[in-house]
């Protein structure tokens, strides 16, 4: 009776601690969400606040001799990066010799609340003057005037030349104003193709196609029956048809000459219809209407599919996979061309009182030691043609790839529909055309609708 | 006494089991995952057991940038220092609320619970600006005063409830004995409202504990909390499994030890209401 007892009291112990720990488990946030209606009236509540502060003369700017500090905020995506950015820093404030001392000080990205988060802080007064930044982001800070106009700065900056000028297209293009550049280009990663050499050599491919028709043609040559059973074990192209899909699609409409501002036209309707034809064609696997990321990486990795669209971000488990049997190629050029390009950058928030010492430490970033040595410690491709042009990214194939497509790689628009489009209306559009329910026309007069109502 | 047929005692035992193991499996699972090596945490192959159990994950967060000793001091002192204020104020408001009938006192009580009515993110910017003007903003003070916003009202509330149960007359009788107001609530009240103090004093810890928005906002490095030092492992490209699951376990590890001493106030608390005596 008395063990019995005991075994009762143990148990209920047990079960008691158990429910208290996972009602304790710390990383289970239950912070609320910063909910769009909140958001709105908090930004119109500020928005006099901060006019009224701009009307105010800022705090006289310090000489070059002064000592200085600038309070940088960034995240970071491990604890790797996280060192690096510190030593970057320390490097920094010991070789400026300008008497400038930044701070970094770190915050979680919090899945993409890093930009609203600093938005409710600035807002409420915060006194970080540089942060790295999403062009997504851009619009929002703009309309409240927290950002800063770099443009005279960046057009008085000796290494201005050392980044392409369609960087700078795409930045200005974030703020919505094409004479305004509020943000600074730092590191990028470029869509290109990944391929399999040997898929290519058992197609009779002997080089990598260089026009869009050629790559078509290409992604259907290496659509193989390898056993002769009759059923297709090596799909030409790993079609991405989920949410992120949008990114590859691009290209295709590209390819034939379209463009995201009109969807509707000629020449983006083709796009759409070659994207269609390679999956009721079967040239890409049947389940690429739900693949989204992992699959199209796993089925590129398994051997299921001779190419797809990716970053470098991929890179190095695809060298471990595959060794030399894995290569790239920037998406090649049609009537018309463009990759995605991801984006990381800073920005100089407008309440800072050192404009000239925060540009000094964001230059240092885009073009300096501190380029080179993000961009070789994280793998990112760097912004700078001076640092891409260093032995470390121009003998890696991958990064070759990314460089080559700088030239014409952008962002799709951002506008205040631009998340939905993404991540409802495109893959459910994309889907439905796929699978034959619209014509591509229909799918691209959806679509553009969505985008551009 | 008649037994209970052993069948039936095995059913229950059965169920019991289950329920604790599924309980208990995500933390069994974290802690794997805490202690696998990088390629087969990484690999495509599930493993349920690792048989090259590796703790480098813990040493990593104490000596990495996350510095999670720091993080767990800070959380303490956040917790410990809200749970103490908000149960000072709440008893001492309660009690005023239960046993003293003033004008006004229903509209007080419902104002109080009206603040826990806003989202968190209404007050974030406010609160961000008052911090920042009263130079706490980056201290712990600064959450102690954000996080006894919402959890004195609630507690408020809370013990109302739990000082309503207990009866007039054993204070009044304390006080037929010579004691003042002051020492009926102190030698009588005070003993018998403690389990539902712990109870409450538990539900602030935890809120305290767990509290993500204005950690985020208030704190820095220094400064930085368990919740926001865990949720930095979550990067943009990936998660590092290994040191997140690493600070989960360390997490939970005081607070269960704290939980198992704390249980048997904390279930008498939670089922408070009969009269004693």
């Amino acid at each position: 009776m008395r063990k019995r007892l005991v075994t009762r009291k143990i148990m209920a112990v047990a079960t008691a601690a158990a429910m208290a720990a996972s009602a304790l488990t710390a990383c289970g946030s239950s912070g609320t969400q910063a909910t769009e209606a909140a958001k709105t009236e908090a930004a119109k509540t500020e928005a006099a606040t901060q006019a009224a502060a701009a009307e105010t003369p800022k705090a006289e700017e310090k000489t070059s001799d002064e000592a200085v500090t600038i309070k940088f905020q960034y995240w970071a995506d491990n604890t790797d990066y996280s060192a690096l950015m510190q030593d970057i820093i320390k490097k920094f404030n010991s070789e400026n010799g300008k008497g400038i001392t930044v701070v970094g000080e770190e915050q979680p990205w919090d899945g993409g609340a890093y930009a609203e988060n600093l938005f409710n802080a600035k807002m409420g007064g915060s006194d970080v003057d540089v942060s790295t930044w999403k062009l997504t982001s851009t619009p929002l800070f703009v309309n409240n005037d927290l950002l800063l106009d770099l443009t005279p700065y960046v057009d008085a900056m000796d290494t201005k030349s050392d980044i392409d000028d369609n960087i700078y297209s795409v930045m200005k293009e974030a703020g919505g104003d094409s004479s305004k550049m509020y943000v600074m280009p730092w590191n990028i990663q470029v869509l290109y193709v990944y391929y399999r050499p040997s898929i290519f050599e058992k197609a009779g491919i002997t080089e990598v196609p260089k026009t869009y028709e050629e790559f078509l043609e290409d992604i259907k040559k290496c659509t193989l029956d390898t056993d002769g059973d009759g059923k297709t074990d090596v799909y030409g192209f790993g079609m991405r048809g989920a949410k992120g899909g949008q990114e590859p699609w691009g290209s295709f409409v590209h390819g034939e000459g379209g463009s995201f501002e009109d969807l509707t036209s000629d020449a983006s309707v083709a796009g759409m219809q070659d994207f269609i034809d390679l999956y009721t064609n079967g040239y890409v696997p049947p389940t690429a209407t739900s693949d989204g990321f992992n699959e199209i990486i796993a089925n590129f990795q398994s051997g299921l599919t001779a190419m797809t669209i990716h970053h470098t971000g991929s890179s190095g488990k695809m060298e471990e996979i595959f060794g030399d049997d894995v290569s790239a190629f920037p998406f090649p050029a049609g009537k018309g061309q463009w990759t995605s390009m991801g984006d990381t950058e800073t920005v100089i928030f407008s309440s800072c009182e050192h404009p000239d010492a925060a540009f000094e430490w964001v230059k240092y970033l885009a073009t300096g030691e501190g380029q080179k040595m993000w961009c070789e410690g994280t793998g990112n491709v760097p912004v700078s043609k001076t640092v891409g042009a260093g032995d470390y990214f121009q003998n890696n194939r991958f990064m070759k790839a990314s460089l080559d497509g700088e030239s014409y790689a952008g962002i799709l628009p951002i506008r205040d529909t631009t998340t939905e489009w993404i991540s409802d209306l495109w893959p459910n559009t994309v889907a439905q055309a796929l699978t034959g329910d619209i014509t591509a026309a229909d799918a691209m007069q959806i679509l553009q609708d969505g985008l551009w109502k | 006494m008649k037994r209970e047929p052993k069948a039936l005692t095995a059913l229950k035992f059965t169920v019991l089991f289950l329920m604790l193991l599924f309980l208990l499996f995500p933390f069994y699972w974290t802690f794997l995952t805490s202690i696998k090596p990088y390629d087969e945490l990484y690999g495509k192959v599930v493993t349920y057991w690792t048989a090259n159990p590796n703790f480098e994950a813990y040493g990593k967060l104490f000596t990495s940038t996350v510095d999670f000793f720091s993080a767990m001091k800070n959380s303490f002192i956040v917790a410990l220092c809200t749970t103490v204020v908000t149960l000072t104020v709440a008893t001492m408001a309660a009690y005023a609320f239960s046993r003293y009938i003033f004008p006004g006192r229903r509209v007080l009580m419902s104002i109080f619970l009206c603040n826990n009515m806003f989202p968190t993110v209404l007050l974030l910017i406010p609160l961000y600006s008052i911090m920042r003007n009263l130079h706490l903003l980056y201290t712990p003070t600064s959450l102690v005063l954000a996080y006894t916003t919402f959890t004195i009202p609630f507690s408020v509330w809370l013990l109302i409830g739990f000082i309503n149960d207990l009866p007039m007359s054993l204070e009044e009788a304390a006080m037929v004995d010579g004691c003042n107001r002051g020492q009926a609530f102190m030698k009588i009240v005070f003993p018998l409202l403690r389990p539902s103090i712990i109870a409450t004093g538990v539900y602030i810890f935890m809120q305290s504990w767990n509290e993500y928005t204005f950690a985020m906002m208030f704190t820095n490095t220094a400064t930085r909390t368990i919740p926001v030092a865990l949720k930095s492992l979550i990067g943009q490209l990936g998660v590092q499994w290994d040191l997140l699951t690493a600070g989960g376990i360390l997490t939970i590890i005081p607070v269960c030890i704290m939980f198992f001493f704390a249980q048997k106030r904390l279930v008498e608390g939670l089922t408070a209401g009969a009269v004693k005596g």
